[in-house]
């Protein structure tokens, strides 16, 4: 089967100038834990993720932040996503992201984020445009 | 690919009754239960969406989005198979409510909500979208009232970048939303007269007043106005030539009107898409209206039936 069949056909995407305030609004409203980021034409540039906005608001931490007993404290990390909440989400963002194309096989979307743990993977045409996204319950949903 | 705009979207709720008591004072009387319901994505724009989808055909769905209907709307929209871009807004999108007496379907009773207020922020990340996507597409169908905070330009301002790209535009609306774009030149209209049967002051109440009107806005640069005039016809002005479009049908047969004028538009582009001449998509969306007002789901399932059903209808130019 082909990735355009299990897909979940959300065009969902932002630009690199928008803010982090904004952004986290949008994922917080859409129930989406990360967001492609495209260009004017649509084509996918990048992805940004909650993972990414945490390690923005606390890079030192990051690497131990398996559970939230290593937030020192709560106050600390609202005061540093306050600090970056006017920048461009363009500062924090994943060039070097991982996508497939629409006419790709399931097995390798599937492979993907299992290997390397995604909630959600983009999808491209073949000009680079995005034109949906393979979720992990996507999956799990076409296995069954 | 089609993109279609709903600004102003919303949960429709469709109750089916036998009899709607409206001045009870026992409790027998004030208690009124629903035979049948059904609940889906609804807005004009939707609605079209919704037919194209089930005609096999892509489009993508915008507009705006909030709270938890919000997320109802984009999950029905996904599972017909729409592709979905919205803009999501702080505020909870509406729910309509339309109750149809077992027998007077053909009068049904509508409580629409004004809708989820929209910020000037919310509006530029539509644009931005909106600007993006364009450039994919070779229709965009601009359908159903704004909600608060949108600006009445707003349709004029997406035909104008439509038309930029070189995007065939439809805009199926009423009131200043509608009177405010045509000066965009649209390639067809489709007035909403659900509550006024007039435009820009024209009477759109009598045959002579709907191609009176109709002349003007063509001769104002519009492609086709297409305008309900009775239950089961419409008339239709173009540059060249007008048409009535009729089924050879009774009201009394329709079991939900919602939607039907979508399914009509929608069957309508399918039909320009797919390089068919203006009679046969003409008869072509008639058809899957009057298939859509016959069954109680809000735009007809069986499309299979579509070219069936294209028998009843009658196209007369005058």
């Amino acid at each position: 089967m082909k990735v355009r069949e299990i897909m979940t056909r959300d065009l969902t995407a932002e630009e690199k100038t928008i803010p982090v305030r904004e952004l986290i609004f949008i994922l917080s409203s859409a129930l989406m834990s990360n967001m492609p980021i495209v260009d004017e034409e649509g084509r996918l540039i990048g992805v940004i993720s909650e993972k990414d906005l945490i390690k923005a608001a606390l890079p030192g931490y990051f690497e131990m932040l398996h559970s939230t007993s290593f937030i020192p404290d709560m106050n600390q990390l609202a005061k540093k996503l306050v600090q970056i909440s006017d920048d461009s989400i363009e500062k924090y963002m994943e060039r070097d992201f991982i996508c497939v194309e629409e006419d790709d096989d399931d097995l390798q979307a599937a492979d993907l984020i299992i290997r390397r743990n995604l909630k959600s993977l983009p999808v491209i045409d073949k000009e680079g445009r995005l034109v949906g996204v393979v979720k992990r319950i996507d999956l799990l949903e076409h296995l069954l | 690919m089609i993109i279609t705009v709903t600004p102003n979207p919303a949960i429709d709720k469709i109750y089916g009754i036998d009899r709607l008591r409206v001045d009870g004072t026992t409790q027998d009387e004030f208690l009124t239960r629903a035979t049948w319901s059904d609940t889906a994505a609804g807005g004009k724009g939707i609605n079209v969406s919704i037919f194209l989808a089930r005609m096999g055909m892509e489009s993508v769905a915008m507009g705006f989005v909030g709270g938890h209907t919000g997320h109802v709307v984009v999950r029905d929209l996904r599972d017909e198979g729409v592709t979905t871009n919205f803009v999501w807004v702080q505020e909870e999108t509406r729910t309509n409510v339309t109750v149809l007496e077992r027998g007077r379907e053909h009068i049904p009773r509508l409580i629409n909500e004004a809708g989820a207020p929209v910020s000037e922020q919310e509006i530029s990340r539509f644009i931005r979208r909106y600007k993006r996507m364009v450039k994919r597409a070779s229709w965009v169908v601009l359908g159903g009232s704004l909600p608060p905070g949108v600006p009445d330009d707003f349709y004029k301002g997406l035909a104008d970048l439509a038309k930029e790209a070189g995007v065939k535009v439809a805009i199926s609306a009423g009131g200043k939303a509608l009177t405010q774009a045509l000066p965009a030149c649209p390639y067809l209209v489709k007035p909403d007269v659900r509550e006024r049967l007039s435009m820009e002051g024209a009477d759109l109440s009598t045959r002579e007043g709907i191609i009176t009107a109709g002349r003007g806005v063509v001769a104002g640069g519009v492609e086709m106005i297409i305008v309900s005039h009775e239950f089961t016809g419409d008339i239709v002005i173009t540059r060249d030539a007008i048409w009535e479009i009729g089924a050879r049908k009774s009201a009394t047969a329709f079991k939900n009107l919602v939607g039907a004028d979508d399914a009509l538009l929608g069957g309508i582009i399918y039909k320009l898409e797919n390089d068919s001449g203006i009679e046969e998509a003409l008869r072509f969306g008639m058809a899957a209206a009057i298939l859509s007002a016959e069954s109680h789901q809000k735009i007809c399932r069986d499309v299979g039936k579509i070219e069936t059903e294209m028998e009843h209808i009658s196209l007369k130019q005058g």
